[in-house]
């Protein structure tokens, strides 16, 4: 079958119930733009379903980000920096394209010197993927403790339709094998090539996209299908099994077609869409959703979490709530960040963007 | 160790002056202070030179001094550029004091000079900031005005001090300045625009801030025993004192004193052999309006934390119970860095010889003056007490 | 024109990053910033490296307004415009003075409580210089997890 020659077949036994999150921690900034605002500007607002979305600060971008939600994951999982073998950091839209983001991050909470540091770009599923790649080292026995942070505050040129979703945020993972407060029941990864749908040549200061409607309806479609249908077959789940499905938000419409296509109900997606809220936070969306749902989860609820990478691929998780999750350390939930917030008009926001 | 005397003294008005720069302001400044001597000095009777400035602008950052006597035509004796911020030229005059105590010469010139105003206003940015802590208050974004406002707001907060008690600082110091001929601003302001003019670090305004000058100042000192060669109207350095504190604020312990000047203030006192009350004549260093009520204190013209009150009750005006910035102090006046010390004992030496240029400002009777100048936000700081003969 | 070079801001990390204050061995002031020589009993001791928790009060503070601001903060005063600054006094006893974010002019006073957080400070030889600011302690808005 041609398929086999493009998905990866991640199965291994360490998935069951052995690795999972022990901790989590978001960051949002509070300054927040109202669709009315593109309107006044530009006469459009051009992100179905979004009402309005974070801003970073003039002094905030992924690395500032990163470390607050990484801070506010390590004092949830209650373990102590010094304890972290491993910081993964993700962005699709980093402020350096080449210095290890990592270490900045791992040095400012405190981590040790003797630890593992990658950070994971170019896409929008870098944040699933980073969390992939901290199951695995976990997993595999090289530390006890993994960080995973995705941020993202993409930029595009402010006359191009896609700028008017971009929005701001990250999230933290703690990765770990003992009081998880939340287990991977199975993962899934799928990679085929559908270039020019959302990218930035190395050097360009903004993204792009060049809306080929059909071309990346279809990708989406293809990916997501292949992807969620062989994660559910191989772990034996049916789309009824879910409490809620986190799709990668682009608006706030692509993932309840998605959703509908993949046999899944609207009720199961309603409550992870935070881009209605933030916007597109890029690699850290579907990251601050799944903490957005871990906040008021019960135990035995189950998550599947599937990202989507610009144009080539996907990273599928099922997740499965555990009994600790009721043992809630004092914590800033995702509501905290969301609830503080100022208004800026569009001028400010160009400020903040330095787009002027 | 022998006794010092001030023989002559020069000073160009302070302002801004496109045409001249650090070597004609300086020259004008010295041939001001060699005319000054009575009796006539010959310049090469001066052997060694100690002048001030902080180098703004970059003009001539190294080997300043060998510029400075060569300008004024003395090339060939010892000079030494002595910099500690806004306190340049008072610890060049210090240093000239102890030459001629030591006995090393006999005749020394001590001034300063600064040139601020020809500089566009972005690179302004990097000379101003140069005097505070650059690693920790200069990279959290703090300012020259910013550090002068944080001890204003614990000097509110912890005397009850008001605005309007800065703004009374400034008002007096314009009403000096305005009968000053050698005077930046020579115009009087009122309470109610001191108050409404624009922020600039809160809580302080621009009215509470000094103005960046051009200048320069000299003063020629020789050693008492020989002055009456020189002049009929010496005026002696009765006693002196220095002192340093935490270069930034946020490490000291109490934002409303400045131990620096405390420390210059009480070895000045004790060479002297005076107290505080004994000053019938003082110029401080008013870099910000708040710097003048803390001066008050630090210089033991009242108790600590009543500096508003010496204002509010008009005893620092001329006439009033200790005359202070009679020349309308560095808000009025002008702040060229490295000039401001020894324009600091112009004035005093031309208060003590009942000399001061509008008669108007005269100090009736001035016997003891009082200098006090100080580097940046307190780091360095020191105090000259000068007497009639 | 004064300059700090790249080896002099990293070699000020620890304390810019992560707020690690040098506890005298000898006396046990808690010197910070860093110091070869205790600013409290004046003798090179050896020193313990200790993470300060970044809580404090405001002890005094002022807002520096567009115009007058260092040369490293140009770009900041000209997109966002004038800032706050404190001196904050932090729990474990030592002042530090930074920025201060995510706050209006009208919270400001002195003895408000405030917690660090990681920011851009400039940026300079096109390499990002980070380092903490202050804002007003961020609360809990909800206690338990299904509480509305």
């Amino acid at each position: 079958m041609v398929q086999l020659l493009f998905t990866y077949l991640g199965e291994g036994d360490f998935m069951e119930g052995k690795c999972g999150i022990v901790g989590y921690g978001v960051y949002i900034p509070r300054f927040r733009i109202k669709s009315e605002e593109y309107v006044k500007a530009w006469g459009v607002f051009a992100a179905p379903g979004v009402k309005e979305k974070a801003v970073a600060g003039f002094d905030e971008d992924p690395i500032t980000m990163a470390i607050e939600a990484s801070i506010n994951a390590i004092n949830y999982a209650g373990i102590d920096a010094t304890d972290i073998n491993c910081v993964y950091f993700a962005s699709s839209y980093p402020p350096y394209a080449e210095k290890l983001m990592s270490s900045t991050i791992s040095t400012a909470i405190g981590a040790p010197s003797n630890i593992a540091t990658s950070d994971f770009t170019s896409s929008t599923k870098a944040g699933t993927a980073a969390m992939l790649a901290a199951l695995d080292f976990v997993a595999s026995g090289r530390g006890d403790f993994a960080l995973v942070v995705a941020a993202d505050s993409p930029y595009a040129d402010f006359k191009d339709f896609i700028e008017h979703r971009l929005g701001s945020g990250a999230a933290a993972f703690i990765i770990g094998k003992e009081d998880l407060i939340a287990f991977i029941e199975g993962i899934h990864s799928v990679s085929m090539e559908f270039f020019s749908e959302r990218f930035r040549k190395g050097g360009e200061k903004f993204l792009r996209n060049l809306a080929i409607r059909s071309y990346a309806k279809y990708a989406l479609n293809k990916i997501y299908t292949t992807c969620v249908s062989e994660l559910l077959r191989r772990i034996g789940r049916k789309p009824d099994d879910y409490k809620y499905v986190v799709f990668q938000q682009f608006d706030g419409k692509t993932p309840l077609e998605v959703a509908l296509r993949l046999g899944f109900k609207p009720e199961q997606v309603t409550p992870t869409l935070l881009c209605t809220k933030i916007g597109d936070t890029g690699s850290a969306s579907c990251l601050i959703s799944l903490a957005s749902i871990l906040d008021t989860a019960n135990p035995n609820e189950r998550i599947l979490v599937a990202s989507y990478g610009s144009g080539a691929g996907s990273d599928a998780l099922s997740i499965v709530v555990t009994e600790n999750i009721e043992k809630k350390r004092e914590f800033l939930t995702v509501e905290d960040y969301l609830e503080d917030k100022e208004y800026v008009d569009y001028l400010t926001y160009l400020k903040f963007k330095r787009g002027i | 160790m022998y006794k010092v005397a001030i023989i002559g003294v020069g000073q160009t008005r302070f302002g801004e002056f496109a045409d001249k720069g650090v070597k004609e302001l300086f020259v004008e400044a010295f041939l001001e202070a060699i005319n000054d001597v009575d009796k006539g000095i010959d310049p090469k009777d001066i052997k060694e030179a100690y002048i001030g400035n902080l180098g703004v602008g970059g003009i001539q950052l190294g080997n300043f001094s060998s510029m400075a006597v060569d300008q004024i035509g003395l090339h060939g004796i010892p000079a030494t550029r002595v910099e500690n911020a806004c306190a340049s030229s008072g610890f060049a005059f210090r240093s000239a004091v102890m030459a001629i105590m030591s006995g090393v010469c006999d005749v020394v010139l001590a001034g300063g000079v600064e040139k601020m105003t020809d500089i566009p206003r972005d690179k302004l940015r990097y000379w101003l900031g140069v005097s505070g802590d650059t690693e920790w208050e200069r990279l959290a974004g703090m300012t020259f005005p910013g550090v002068y406002a944080l001890m204003a707001l614990r000097h509110m907060h912890q005397y009850g001090t008001k605005r309007e008690h800065l703004a009374m600082v400034a008002v007096k110091n314009h009403k000096n300045g305005a009968q000053n001929p050698k005077a930046h601003f020579q115009r009087e302001t009122t309470l109610e625009r001191a108050l409404n003019s624009p922020m600039v670090a809160y809580p302080l305004t621009i009215f509470d801030c000094c103005p960046v000058s051009d200048g320069a100042s000299v003063t020629i000192l020789c050693r008492a025993d020989l002055a009456k060669k020189y002049t009929d109207t010496p005026i002696y350095v009765a006693g002196f004192g220095a002192g340093t504190d935490r270069l930034s604020l946020f490490e000291r312990e109490d934002f409303t004193t400045l131990m620096a000047s405390v420390l210059a203030a009480k070895q000045a006192y004790k060479m002297a052999g005076i107290e505080p009350k004994d000053v019938d004549v003082a110029e401080v260093h008013d870099c910000f309006t708040i710097a003048e009520i803390i001066a008050y204190e630090d210089l033991g013209f009242c108790k600590k934390g009543e500096g508003a009150k010496l204002i509010e009750e008009g005893e620092t005006e001329i006439g009033g119970r200790i005359p202070v910035n009679p020349s309308g102090g560095l808000k009025a006046k002008g702040h060229p860095i490295g000039a401001t010390g020894t324009g600091q004992i112009y004035e005093i030496v031309k208060q003590l010889r009942d000399e001061a240029e509008k008669r108007s400002r005269q100090v009736s009777g001035a016997e003891i003056g009082l200098t006090h100048n100080v580097g940046g936000s307190g780091g360095t700081a020191v105090v000259h007490i000068l007497r009639r003969g | 024109m004064a300059y700090v070079s790249i080896p002099a801001y990293w070699k000020t990390i620890p304390q810019r990053y992560s707020l690690i204050g040098l506890k005298c061995k000898n006396c046990g002031y808690i010197n910070f910033p860093a110091r070869e020589i205790c600013a409290k009993c004046g003798k090179k001791s050896e020193f313990e490296p200790i993470k300060l928790s970044g809580k404090g009060k405001i002890y005094s503070y002022t807002i520096i307004a567009a115009g007058s601001t260092p040369p490293e903060f140009l770009l900041q005063e000209k997109y966002v415009g004038s800032y706050p600054v404190a001196v904050v006094k932090l729990l474990e006893g030592p002042k530090i003075v930074a920025q201060l974010t995510d706050c209006k002019v009208e919270e400001l006073k002195i003895g408000l409580e405030v917690e660090t957080v990681f920011r851009k400070i400039y940026e300079d030889e096109q390499v990002i210089r980070y380092g903490i600011k202050f804002r007003p302690v961020k609360k809990r808005r909800r206690h338990k997890k299904n509480e509305k």
